[in-house]
């Protein structure tokens, strides 16, 4: 792989490699490398290899002293637990609802402030989109907790305002689920904004100004102008929501912990109540690797998708 | 810009008042936030919701003193700061082998460093109690710390792999040349270029540390407890102190707002892991 | 011979000497070896241990042992404790909930009394254990015939009412059975977005507890049968299950959300007129701070089924961990005593504690000066000790229990598929843990 290193993003990609530069002795490379993946190893490598080996036994924190080794049994428990599966279709499908809106509203967002004029305005908007996406997630949770209360939240006031509610929202199944969308689409819709301003600032002024002169289309410059900019911005953006989705923990853990039910039993809500709440270390380190595999090969998917695009 | 220059005003004025109700949406919530904690429970069990109240500083002095959340705002401090330093440290050389040198199996160890970014803290978390709890680590900052390198060590190698590659090759050629060893081109030449991104690096991964709930929940439970763990332990199902929640929130994300106000021009490029500049 | 008698007259020397010995000893003198000595503790915020913080400054104080009180929800409380334990932590005094005694006590994770009481040094002679409500030494602290925890922060369910509503709807006194709350109070209270009753069932331990095993043993139902096998499935389980399911017309949207502040509040805010719920929540609605109906409270045993008055218990005892060391041991030991003492049982409640001890209540005065006191004192005589069965096994059953125990009332399975799923699952955790083979005795 003598390419490797022009693969890589961001990469500058000299047309020829440099002469020197680049080959240098395995030692002097090894003494760079070692701090970084000796700590990486033995903080992320180790664990998961701990984890592998106690997934093989019937490993339960309140009864350790009949733990025994139960082979693959914890992963055909896992495979053919509709529990498990319910969790990841529903972290799928916050996925496949809470990201179109965040893509959608950011790009709205992004045009809105990509436009010339109200410069001050627009300045002081980018530090109010800064805010949400720094927020402690946990206390993003919190924060839902307190306004969507039924009774002293101020949610169900402003519905009041408009002559709707009081809507009970986190105590009813979808209205949970919905609150979720919500609380995840106001943390990271102005992520996904700032992102694809990122990306329109890459169009060529002159490209964009021949185009307007050509059309008043805002769709025609978007589609056939902007758009291809956007691509790399876009699909980072799926790629670091997918990973987020997939940990998704702090925020519903604060605001409903997985319930009412299980209407927001996430994935990792759902692997932290194994481990956390029923003790149940091993079937707790198996869903945690069938995870694992699963966002290995959606990462491996991301990645070639990402080396197409750029 | 022609176009542009002549937008009626009319049209300025939809954009600005679109502009304001995204910041509204954006800054509401933390309105709420502060305003609730200045309530009594009294005035914060009102329905519906009071806007105009006597603004009272009981639940900070509360928290902060009587429940321990001060104490826990420590520990995250030093958490924080430890691991942004260590990371820092350990990620730079990484950063920079990655971005000079040619060698074998770079590619895998790039996409071994992504996958960081993907793995969920709590595919990590019970081995790494059952560990800590076997080498004496439990309930201590460091086991933190070194948990927290997972996510703030690619962080920092990423950002920084990003920001020497954009340092011109032909200063450390030249230096190549002039006879400098490699240790003395990264140190002496590299790195005081590469300064914004150690910076951005090491604010993000001050965020992130700072924020943190699943490791600190499940590995510090007393001592080394961390102020996104203590504002969890109000939510008892007896009585929810709704005042004094919102101002252990406010305690816990004020000073990250500040760091991410300070570095917000270079928040989404260091979040996009510096695939988006 | 002689020296059997030498023996036996020394034996009896000693048995005579005892109550000399008796009358010198002191908190004081007990604790001066351990004076120093640094305990540490999990409470919960509730008011009973707001109470007991209150007293532990006279402990450290007397004692020179300091105490180390770390406060935590009570959903987390079991994890951080089976954590430290697994982990050889800090923790010197287990707190434990009656349905986490059988898993404690198995795991070895708590010492017996009887190296304490046994210990002449260490022992009240005042400690009178028969003063303690049989049921609830029983249910809260021992496991397998052994004595482990006395019972410090005890519960019993009660129906709490809304007087000035059921007056206004026409009913001069609370509901005696279920069957009346469904036919007359319920369509009589539900009414102008104000319901007859509400019922917490939040999915965590209030689910299991405060809900889904409410319903059960007063229709004559039960978690499990003789050889342990699922009753859910039985008619009267069935029925208890079902009648909670037509129960929820009277009560507000949305109940499997609400815990137990929720259900409390909405009755001190007046707009649910009935709650069943632990005695401690007395202290929370006779707070003009808290409450809106402190004139109108009533508080009433649990309506009877028709297998009688089998209300919810509930309650926590405290008990030495194995792990503490020797001082910490006897430390932790004298602050158990301490805290439950019949000396101070009265302090205790005044406090906002509720007491394990008999006499306390017989005082004169006090019964009339906490209102709950009647019907706590009568369901304590008739409560079920496995009301929830108190195995090492319930922590992994409950969090079945919930899960299907809230898609039941929101409709999502049926009653009796929502059984059945619970009952299989129930059913696997018992075989893995050893019930059906024999190598476990059948106790809950």
């Amino acid at each position: 792989m003598t390419a490797a290193a022009e693969t890589v993003p961001g990469a500058a990609a000299p047309a020829a490699p440099p002469p020197v530069l680049g080959r240098v002795r395995r030692r002097t490379v090894a003494a760079f490398l070692a701090p970084a993946v000796i700590a990486l190893l033995a903080v992320g490598i180790v664990p998961l290899i701990y984890a592998v080996w106690r997934s093989l036994y019937d490993f339960n924190l309140t009864r350790v002293a009949r733990t025994r080794f139960v082979g693959l049994d914890n992963y055909a428990t896992v495979l053919t637990d509709p529990t498990f599966w319910a969790a990841m279709r529903r972290t799928a499908f916050l996925f496949v609802t809470a990201v179109p809106v965040q893509i959608a509203l950011g790009l709205l967002i992004a045009l809105l402030l990509h436009r010339p004029g109200l410069g001050m305005a627009k300045a002081l908007t980018r530090l109010a989109l800064v805010l949400p996406m720094a927020t402690t997630y946990a206390v993003v949770g919190l924060l839902a907790q307190v306004t969507m209360n039924q009774r002293y939240g101020v949610f169900n006031q402003m519905l009041g305002w408009v002559g709707l509610g009081p809507v009970n929202i986190l105590g009813n199944p979808q209205n949970a689920f919905w609150a979720v969308v919500f609380w995840d689409v106001w943390q990271w819709t102005p992520f996904v904004a700032l992102v694809l301003l990122a990306g329109l600032s890459t169009v060529p002024p002159e490209v964009e100004e021949a185009a307007r002169l050509e059309t008043r289309s805002h769709w025609t410059i978007l589609r056939h102008v902007q758009l291809p900019f956007l691509i790399p911005s876009l699909v980072a953006v799926l790629i670091l929501r997918t990973a987020d989705t997939l940990k998704l923990f702090d925020m519903v853990f604060t605001m409903t912990r997985g319930g009412p039910g299980n209407a927001t039993e996430f994935i990792a809500i759902l692997i932290e109540r194994t481990g956390n709440r029923q003790f149940n270390i091993g079937m707790a380190s198996a869903q945690a690797i069938v995870l694992l595999v699963i966002t290995i090969v959606l990462a491996r998917l991301y990645v070639r998708l990402f080396y197409r695009e750029t | 810009m022609a176009r542009a220059a002549a937008a009626p005003a009319q049209n300025l004025w939809a954009q600005g008042v679109l502009l304001l109700l995204i910041g509204l949406f954006c800054v509401f919530p933390f309105y709420w936030m502060v305003t609730t904690s200045l309530k009594t429970q009294v005035v914060a069990l009102q329905s519906p919701p009071a806007w105009w109240f006597t603004p009272t500083l009981n639940n900070y002095r509360e928290v902060l003193f009587v429940d321990g959340v001060g104490r826990s705002l420590v520990n995250s401090l030093i958490v924080a700061v430890c691991t942004t330093a260590l990371a820092v440290v350990l990620g730079l050389p990484a950063a920079y082998a990655l971005a000079r040198f040619e060698f074998g199996g770079k590619r895998e160890l790039w996409f071994w460093f992504i996958t960081n970014r993907f793995v969920s803290p709590v595919v990590l978390a019970f081995p790494v109690f059952l560990i800590s709890r076997e080498i004496g680590l439990r309930d201590t900052h460091l086991a933190l710390i070194l948990m927290y390198l997972t996510f703030t060590l690619p962080i920092v190698i990423w950002i920084c792999t990003d920001q020497f590659r954009s340092i011109p090759r032909e200063l450390d050629e030249a230096a190549l040349l002039e006879g400098c060893s490699q240790a003395r081109i990264f140190w002496s030449i590299c790195l005081p270029l590469a300064m914004p991104g150690v910076a951005v690096s090491a604010i993000l991964s001050f965020i992130f540390s700072w924020n943190e709930l699943l490791f600190a929940y499940i590995l510090a439970p007393n001592a080394a407890k961390t102020a996104p763990a203590m504002a969890i332990t109000f939510m008892e199902g007896y009585d929810v102190p709704f005042g004094k929640i919102m101002a252990t929130s406010t305690l816990i994300v004020v000073p990250v707002l500040v760091f991410a106000l300070l570095a917000s021009r270079h928040l989404v490029r260091g979040l996009t892991m510096g695939a988006v500049k | 011979m002689t020296r059997i008698s030498w023996a036996s007259a020394l034996a009896l020397g000693a048995a005579l000497a005892m109550p000399a010995a008796a009358q010198e000893w002191s908190l004081e003198a007990a604790a001066e070896p351990y004076a120093g000595t640094q305990l540490d503790v999990l409470f919960l915020d509730r008011p009973g241990y707001a109470a007991a913080l209150q007293m532990i400054p006279e402990f450290t104080e007397r004692t020179g042992i300091t105490v180390n009180v770390t406060t935590v929800p009570y959903e987390n409380a079991l994890g951080e404790q089976v954590r430290d334990f697994v982990a050889g932590g800090d923790l010197d005094i287990a707190l434990i909930d009656l349905v986490w005694i059988g898993n404690f006590a198995e795991n070895g994770w708590i010492v017996p009394i009887t190296e304490f009481t046994e210990n002449p040094d260490l022992v009240d002679p005042n400690l009178n254990l028969d003063d303690f409500f049989p049921l609830l030494l029983d249910a809260f602290g021992s496991w397998g015939g052994v004595t482990y925890g006395l019972p410090f922060d005890n519960y019993s369910g009660l129906l709490f009412y809304n007087r000035c509503m059921l007056e206004e709807a026409g009913f001069d006194r609370p509901p005696e059975t279920w069957q009346e709350v469904m036919d007359t109070y319920g369509p009589a209270l539900t009414k102008d977005g104000r319901y007859a009753f509400a019922l917490q069932s939040k999915r965590n331990e209030t689910q299991s507890a405060d809900s889904f095993a409410r319903f059960l043993w007063p229709f004559g139902g039960s978690f499990l049968d003789a050889e342990f096998r699922s009753n859910l499935l039985s008619p009267e389980s069935q029925a208890g299950l079902q009648f909670r399911q037509d129960l929820m017309q009277f009560m507000p949207e949305g109940i499997v959300a609400w815990d137990h502040a929720e259900t409390v509040n909405a009755l001190a805010q007046g707009d649910v007129a009935m709650i069943t719920e632990w005695s401690s929540f007395y202290f929370t609605l006779t707070n003009p701070d808290t409450s809106t109906i402190v004139d109108c409270l009533g508080v009433a045993p649990e309506p009877e089924g028709p297998a009688g008055r089998r209300p919810a218990l509930g309650g926590f005892s405290l008990a030495v961990a194995s792990q503490a060391d020797e001082a910490e041991r006897a430390a932790g030991w004298l602050l158990i005593q301490w805290l439950t003492s019949a000396e101070n049982a009265e302090r205790y409640l005044r406090l906002g504690g509720v007491p394990g001890r008999q006499a306390v209540y017989e005082i004169p005065g006090v019964a009339e000066e906490f209102a709950f006191v009647p019907a706590l004192v009568e369901s304590w005589q008739e409560g079920v000790p496995e009301f929830r069965p108190r195995f090492a096994e319930w922590p992994e059953i409950t969090e079945i229990v919930q899960e299907h125990g809230t898609r039941m009332m929101l409709g999502e399975v049926s009653v009796e598929e929502g059984a059945r799923l619970i009952g299989e699952q129930m059913e696997a955790v018992l075989e893995a843990a050893g019930y059906y083979d024999g190598t476990k005795p059948l106790v809950q």
